[in-house]
């Protein structure tokens, strides 16, 4: 079987030192002063295509940072990530929307942000505007939605590109309840198609409904990975307990 | 490289909504919306005519469409350094949230800057003929020749100096200086054959010198542009293309770390 997310011992870090003091390193070709930080230390992680992964851990731990990893917004230091098929990310919702502009217009935008190509938005569009619920109001300037209309419309978009890799961090509060509900159902839809499914959230039972595993990252290292009934009660019981 | 081209031919419709965004948000709201396109290089054209018609006098024959052949396609190239420049910074919520090859940014902005120009041009064309310039077949069959020069030309610039200005931010500042000195390096209110021979090689290392000349060959002066003019703006354009691709594609694996 073949597996649509393959990281193999990826570590990343960072420049600890601003970007002067970086430059003034490169200048005098001396070592960086500052040093790096690392934020992940030779992690393994394999996603099934079809299969639903939630990621969970402290602040810092470097879990959105796996998602920038294999969404290709960073590089990483060492280790080898391998992808199968077209990846979407809904790190942010509505990234790159310009207020002035109608929510159709904005709709086109974005799905282009996402690589599809202008017929395969044209095809998209109904389900994309019926799915958002926004009505006529689709044609209306963007900066007159609420900014629950906002997010609906940024996230019909993403959940509509049909790719084979999804990546969600902390972003499923979506509307209101029932637009929630209709959101996990999509969710639900996309898994069953066969795309693979990595997501961050510190919502644990959010992840114990839609996930089929579950890894617990801890000072960037997997500390423990299973079932998300026993990963996410685990570090429940250790969020309980300050040591 | 071929990967890369590859991927920006996969995202062309994400080049085309940017350009569009671009074009259409910038004036939204505004009483002269579209028209303000025009309103700065006319302004200018209008303020250099007669600071060196009638107050400095030069004695070039109709010298406003002398001064508005170059002008218009200097615009444009100023624009892709000066506004190209920050064209990866401006979409930084974008670059840090989103994966999409990364030279659509600057591609995007220059295209935009380009319509621009050809918009300016269909003001051009008109205003030669009326000033009983001979317009050549040939000259204009090799118009768009120069002007895909020009455009190789500023987004080489521009992937340079988008790149750059994402780990050095003075850059900005510092190309819209350059930029002023540039224009006075490059024969745009003046002629070439104003400055002495022995200087005129320097100038000739400008790019910008030989994509000026050919326009006026073919605009003012109603003939063919000069081969060698032509041959060099090429090649100068497609070499600063290469140099800007090959330093972006370096310098943009880091963009999300120092954005």
């Amino acid at each position: 079987m073949e597996y649509a997310i393959e990281l193999c011992h990826v570590s990343k870090s960072f420049p600890a030192g601003s970007v002067r003091t970086q430059l003034k390193d490169l200048f005098f070709l001396r070592n960086p002063s500052a040093g790096r930080h690392t934020v992940l230390h030779g992690i393994d992680l394999r996603v099934l295509p079809g299969e639903a992964v939630g990621l969970v851990g402290r602040n810092g731990c470097g879990k959105s940072t796996i998602l920038q990893l294999v969404s290709r917004i960073l590089c990483p230091d060492e280790g080898s990530i391998t992808l199968h098929g077209r990846v979407s990310a809904l790190l942010e919702l509505g990234a790159g929307f310009h207020p002035d502009l109608t929510g159709r217009e904005n709709l086109r935008t974005n799905a282009a942000v996402f690589g599809l190509t202008r017929a395969e938005t044209d095809r998209r569009m109904e389900t994309i505007i019926r799915f958002s619920e926004l009505g006529h109001r689709i044609d209306d300037p963007v900066r007159t939605y609420s900014s629950g209309m906002y997010m609906r419309l940024a996230f019909s978009v993403a959940v509509h590109v049909d790719s084979d890799i999804l990546l969600i961090d902390e972003i499923l509060a979506v509307g209101d309840a029932a637009f929630q509900e209709k959101c996990f159902a999509r969710l639900q839809e996309i898994r069953r198609s066969g795309t693979a499914i990595l997501l961050v959230s510190h919502d644990t039972a959010q992840l114990r409904a839609v996930c089929d595993r579950c890894v617990w990252l801890q000072d960037g290292t997997i500390r423990a990975e299973g079932a998300p009934e026993r990963i996410c009660g685990d570090y429940a019981a250790s969020q309980q307990l300050p040591s | 490289m071929l990967t890369q081209l590859r991927s920006l031919y996969a995202y062309r419709e994400m080049i085309v909504c940017m350009v569009r965004r671009d074009l259409r948000g910038r004036y939204k709201g505004s009483a002269l919306g579209f028209l303000w396109t025009f309103v700065s290089p006319l302004m200018q054209l209008g303020v250099y005519t007669i600071v060196f018609t009638h107050i400095l006098k030069n004695g070039i024959d109709r010298y406003y469409l002398f001064l508005f052949t170059a002008l218009v396609p200097w615009l444009f190239f100023s624009a892709s350094l000066t506004g190209g420049a920050a064209c990866v910074l401006a979409q930084k919520e974008l670059v840090k949230k989103i994966w999409f090859p990364r030279a659509v940014l600057p591609a995007a902005y220059v295209t935009g800057a380009f319509i621009n120009m050809l918009l300016c041009f269909a003001i051009i064309l008109p205003t030669a003929i009326l000033s009983g310039v001979q317009l050549r077949p040939g000259g204009l069959l090799l118009l768009p020749a120069v002007m895909a020069a020009e455009f190789f030309l500023a987004l080489g610039m521009a992937l340079l100096a988008s790149s750059v200005t994402v780990y050095f931010r003075d850059m900005e500042h510092i190309l819209s200086i350059a930029a002023m000195l540039w224009m006075y390096l490059t024969p745009v209110v003046y002629d070439i054959s104003m400055i002495p021979a022995r200087y005129r090689i320097l100038l000739r290392l400008n790019p910008m010198t030989s994509v000026i000349g050919c326009y006026r060959d073919i605009l003012y002066s109603g003939s063919l542009p000069d081969p060698a003019a032509l041959l060099c703006a090429a090649t100068q354009g497609l070499t600063a293309l290469v140099i800007g691709w090959y330093v972006f594609e370096c310098l943009q694996k880091r963009f999300a770390e120092v954005l």
